[in-house]
């Protein structure tokens, strides 16, 4: 049976097993070899494990013979951000700090999406420990974006993005903490989004601030970024910061349309200085679909969240900074040769082992939180928060979900905002104020840029734990511009049968 | 608030981080510069307003007092750069001698 | 000896002192923020597990059962219970802390402003110069009690008795590491080594009571800590503190503050500065040197915990944990002088120890309150010795609170001497028989017939004429060994005031 894994849905993945179209060990056979073709031009993978997919897919088959019912992603191929542990793969976070590291434990999310069927493809590449919007930060090298190789495919997920935009995986997990999922969706043309903080678990995933963190799915279409939010979202013992709300099936409000839906779009970030001109119209150009599919569309301001970046990067390395502190060289992870002392251990280990951008977030979190300056940042940042949150409440009175741009701008060339890192910064303004607010966000491919042809999302904001019609908004806009998002260097593998 | 050298330079001890002069001078200046940016926040106003370390408004998140299996010992060092007898290898320690 | 010259020092200095306790939370399942048992020693690194080892992405999540632990300590000190607390990340590297931060609390703790009230008597009451060494209680504040996890431990090769200077390298154990700790801050109330050992020791006692730790000094599961500073009487402001650590025993606590007031003295006598410092007392040397100075002292960073939630405790959760505050020893103290007419000194030992206050209720109960005050001599005399010999514990111990109730009352109504009784005790410890069952065994029942006892004794003077014949003489201090010599015809069972009273009417 020939088929085209390349371009096939999580879904349609599963039911052609099911239906015994294919095999899951072919569907990993065809993986591998779609990752052979253009792996090597994308590099969005830092480990393979085609022995822990043949096994699982192995269980699969061994269900389809037995004539047992499959789960919801039974033979989906799935990437993995390097962040994630997962029991017989490296866990890197792209750190030279974690080279060799391999996890005794597993994540939760990753155990869910495993245990609801998943075949684990392999680990992604990301900037390290998160910190970036470009995937450049890498001890391993960048990701290419599939859309055009010189360009980045955002960051920090950029790897898990990559690896779904280039047909090598139909479904990858990322890590949103600033826009890692989002930002990165928006420059290769996937689906992609944050849950509400506390929707799935943080067990297991390398924490980078752990306050504004949460695990969530990249896709080739809504409906597989529910079916994955289906399978790893819940409470887990092992976190403390996981919610105890029911978990609907996401899935199945996908095909409610938007009548009579209170769309709000942000007004003043949509003419954000900074934003190109044709975000701005595609962004528009959105809004007026879903206008014309019936739902009640109005403007909003939010002038606090403005704001989220300077209390973002203060929040952010704050936490940063802490959660680095164990990568000492004691336990586990990069050792200096021949320390002096316990002292010249950790000072060597640290600076030998992290890469610019993490010295860069670690000196300024410290230095924020360090005796004196506590209350001028921190603490500032901290109340900043809070009128952001309440502004976004305020806002969610009159709305049922919001919409901004998902990234000022569309990829842009590797190396090209590498010297600033306040350029760089400024990749996530829209998506920052979300993990500030813990609020979900979506971002679906909206357009394909008049000039280069690269993708621009539209971010879709919900209400906290209301991501079925956060995920509606984004499926009825996804049918109503029927987008082809296969990238133009990687030509559609047509079916021969 | 303008950050020096040697600010820079004690903030890495506390980092436990150890920088070359040439990292620490641009440190300088890129902290400067980014901090500079975050300082918009100053021009807020504040008064009165609660700090948020969490965005959702959950309380009292604990466990049942109940043992669970933990890591055999080969796993828990599988990843030490140095065991011995069981435990992990530290060099000597010059200096204070703390606790908590 | 500093000790010595204590008295003299304190003439002229008052001291000012505050104690920080930390005490494991020993009697808790499980760890602090995760599922590794609680338990003392063990091949290292064997009680582990991600959380505890700082492996990247573990997670925290709070032992719900230390929390109530800490509010039910905060409340038998008479806290005030946080409505708003929080955890925070206390931020420094050190090789026994996995994370390379401790996870404590900062300025929302579980308990705030609390006291303890403590007596002081004998000759410890006597370093209040300004009391006038008469017994005196006193009222101790408590500024705080908060809850965090307690290090590893390391094992430093190549040096000198394991201290770290001089030692070649470290190895870390991590099984200690997550231990749920807590931490009670005083508030600068203490003014004599001896307040400051009576504190310790009352807040220990409490917390077996609570039955929140086992609180053993010796294998540090509680480990105490001093801010001392001292000021010439009269003087209200504060001198310069230092403090002192390593005093691992109540002893080592009162004579580290003892030394250390005498050496500050020392310094000011000699127009010295004290230099706020943290100082390590030397059991040994019976001295405290300097462990590190303020200039050294850390930036400790602390900010809320993001891996968790705030604690938001309501009136109703807070009596819920009020409820299972048991008996403390003061009030059952009263309880026993007044229940039982005991002596406030023996109603006090009776009532320290949760279980063997117990015991002893348990045989009250059983023998009557009218028997209370000989049980209690029982309790605190044979039955603490045989403890104390084995050493036994109480749950241990073939000598049931029944069988010591079943004693007394056998004794009561004279059926045994007090001496057989002591016989009869020493075969319970041995067999685990009852009293009862043992004397009917060894034929020790006292003889109070009067027939058997004038029959005895008048074989005994007419066996005896010489001696009989010094007693009318005079010698009447022969009346002990004509006793002997009755209880020794009658194999012990004679009932020694009937023959003492037959012996001086027949021999008279
Ligand atoms: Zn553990």
């Amino acid at each position: 049976m020939s088929f085209d894994v390349s371009t096939l849905s999580a879904r349609a993945i599963r039911d052609g097993i099911a239906a015994r179209t294919f095999s899951a060990a072919e569907v990993v056979d065809a993986t591998y070899a779609r990752i052979d073709a253009v792996e090597g031009a994308v590099h969005a993978f830092n480990e393979l494990t085609p022995e822990l997919a043949r096994e699982a897919a192995g269980r699969i088959d061994a269900m389809v013979a037995a004539g047992e019912p499959l789960p919801p992603l039974a033979g989906v191929p799935t990437g993995f951000k390097d962040n994630m542990n997962l029991v017989g793969t490296h866990t890197t976070c792209s750190s030279k700090i974690l080279e060799g590291f391999k996890s005794p434990y597993d994540c939760t999310a990753v155990r869910r999406l495993l245990n609801a069927g998943a075949l684990p493809i392999g680990k992604c590449n990301m900037d390290e420990f998160a910190f970036g919007s470009s995937t450049e930060n890498s001890a391993f090298g960048p990701t290419h974006n599939p859309w055009d190789l010189e360009r980045v495919p955002g960051g920090s997920s950029g790897g898990s993005a990559a690896s779904v935009s280039a047909g090598m995986v139909a479904v990858s997990l990322g890590s949103d903490t600033g826009g890692s999922i989002r930002q990165p969706g928006a420059l290769t043309g996937t689906v992609a989004m944050k849950p509400t903080y506390g929707r799935v678990s943080r067990y297991g995933v390398v924490a980078f601030a752990s306050s504004l963190d949460q695990i969530g799915p990249f896709a080739r279409s809504v409906e597989d970024a529910a079916l994955v939010l289906n399978a790893i979202s819940g409470h887990d013992d092992m976190d403390a910061t996981s919610v105890r709300e029911p978990v609907p099936d996401f899935t199945a409000t996908l095909g409610d349309g938007v009548k009579g839906l209170r769309i709000g779009v942000v007004r003043d970030m949509l003419e954000l200085e900074g934003c190109a001109a044709e975000v701005r119209s595609a962004t528009e150009a959105s809004v007026k679909l879903l206008e014309g599919l019936c739902a009640e569309v109005g403007d909003v301001d939010l002038p606090m969240s403005q704001h989220g970046l300077a209390a973002y990067y203060i929040i952010g390395p704050a936490e940063a900074s802490s959660n680095l502190a164990r990568f000492d060289g004691i336990r586990y992870g990069h050792r200096v040769a021949e320390p002096s002392d316990v002292l010249d251990l950790y000072m060597r280990s640290r600076a030998e082992g992290f890469g610019p951008e993490s010295i860069r977030r670690i000196m300024l979190g410290t230095y924020a939180l360090s005796a004196g300056y506590y209350d001028a940042y921190y603490g500032t940042a901290q109340k900043t928060r809070t009128l952001i949150t309440r502004e976004f409440e305020a806002a969610f009175e009159r709305f049922d979900v919001l919409i901004t741009p998902t990234s000022p701008t569309v990829a842009f060339k590797i190396g090209e905002r590498a010297e600033d890192p306040l350029a760089m910064y400024l990749s996530d303004v829209y998506t920052i104020p979300l993990n500030l607010a813990g609020l979900p966000g979506v971002s679906i491919p909206c357009a394909k840029c008049g000039t280069s042809g690269l993708p621009i999302g539209v971010q879709v904001i919900g209400k906290h734990f209301d991501e079925a019609t956060m995920l509606q908004v984004a499926a009825a806009l996804e049918g109503a511009l029927a987008l082809d998002m296969t990238p133009p260097a990687f030509p559609l593998h047509r079916r021969s049968s | 608030m303008s950050i020096s050298e040697a600010d820079v330079r004690h903030v890495a001890i506390l980092a436990r981080l150890a920088l070359s002069d040439e990292q620490v001078s641009r440190l300088k200046e890129e902290m400067n510069s980014i901090l500079g940016h975050m300082d918009q926040m100053q021009s807020l106003d504040l008064e009165g307003v609660e700090p948020t370390s969490h965005s959702i408004p959950l309380r009292n998140a604990t466990r049942p007092d109940v043992v669970k299996p933990g890591l055999s010992r080969d796993l828990a060092l599988m990843n030490a750069p140095q065991a011995e007898n069981g435990a992990f290898v530290i060099p000597r320690i010059v200096g204070v001698e703390e606790g908590a | 000896m500093a000790r010595d010259r204590l008295p003299v020092v304190l003439e002229r200095y008052e001291a000012v002192i505050g104690l920080e306790v930390h005490t494991e939370l020993t009697t808790l399942n499980s760890k602090m923020f995760c599922g590794c048992p609680v338990e003392f020693g063990g091949e290292p690194n064997t009680r582990v597990c991600p959380v505890c080892l700082g492996l990247p992405g573990a997670l925290p999540v709070p032992n719900e059962a230390a929390v109530e632990a800490t509010v039910l300590a905060g409340l038998a000190l008479n806290c005030e219970i946080a409505p708003f607390s929080q955890f925070h990340r206390k931020q420094y590297f050190y090789p026994d802390m996995p994370k390379d931060y401790q996870i404590s609390q900062y300025d929302l703790p579980f308990c705030g402003l609390g006291h303890l009230d403590i007596e002081v008597d004998g000759d410890g009451a006597k370093q209040r110069v300004d009391l006038g060494a008469e017994p005196y209680a006193t009222r101790i504040g408590v500024t705080r009690i908060h809850l965090e996890e307690d290090t590893g431990k390391m094992i430093h090769v190549g040096g000198v008795e394991g201290r770290i200077a001089g030692a070649d390298h470290s190895l870390v154990d991590f099984n200690r590491a997550g231990t749920p700790l807590m931490e009670l801050v005083s508030e600068p109330d203490i003014r004599t080594p001896e307040e400051a050992r009576r504190f310790a020791q009352k807040l220990r006692l409490i917390l077996l009571n609570l039955g929140v730790s086992d609180c053993s000094m010796e294998e540090g599961s509680m480990r105490v800590d001093g801010n001392i500073s001292i000021r010439l009487r009269g003087e209200t402001e504060l001198g310069t503190k230092t403090e002192i650590k390593n005093m691992n025993s109540f002893k080592a606590l009162h004579d580290a503050l003892a030394f250390e007031i005498v050496r500050q003295a020392d310094v000011l006598d000699e127009g010295g500065r004290i230099v706020q410092e943290t100082r390590h007392w030397d059991v040994t040397a019976k001295r405290t040197s300097t462990l590190r100075s303020k200039e050294q002292a850390h930036d400790y960073r602390y900010f809320p915990e993001p891996d968790m939630v705030p604690f938001e405790f309501t009136p109703e959760w807070i009596d819920a944990i009020r409820v299972r505050l048991p008996e403390l020893p003061d009030a059952r103290r009263e309880r026993f002088v007044r229940d039982f007419g005991l002596s406030p000194s023996d109603a006090r030992s009776l009532s320290e120890d949760v279980e063997f206050s117990a015991y002893f209720e348990e045989a009250v109960a059983l023998a009557g309150n009218s028997l209370a005050k000989p049980l209690a001599n029982w309790a605190l005399g044979d039955l603490s010795a045989y403890l104390n010999a084995g050493p036994v514990a109480l749950a241990d111990a073939k000598v049931t609170p029944a069988m010591l109730a079943e004693l007394v009352e056998i004794i009561d109504d004279g059926t045994i001497s007090g001496k057989q009784a002591k016989q009869v005790f020493a075969e319970m410890a041995e067999s685990g028989d009852a009293p009862g069952a043992i004397i009917e065994l060894k034929g020790m029942k006292q003889v109070s017939d009067t027939d058997a006892i004038e029959a005895a004794v008048d074989r005994v003077i007419a066996a005896n004429p010489d001696e009989v014949a010094s007693y009318r003489a005079g010698k009447t201090t022969l009346i002990g060994w004509f006793v002997g010599q009755v209880m020794r015809e009658m194999r012990g069972q004679g009932n020694p005031a009937l023959v003492n009273e037959t012996l001086v009417r027949k021999l008279g």
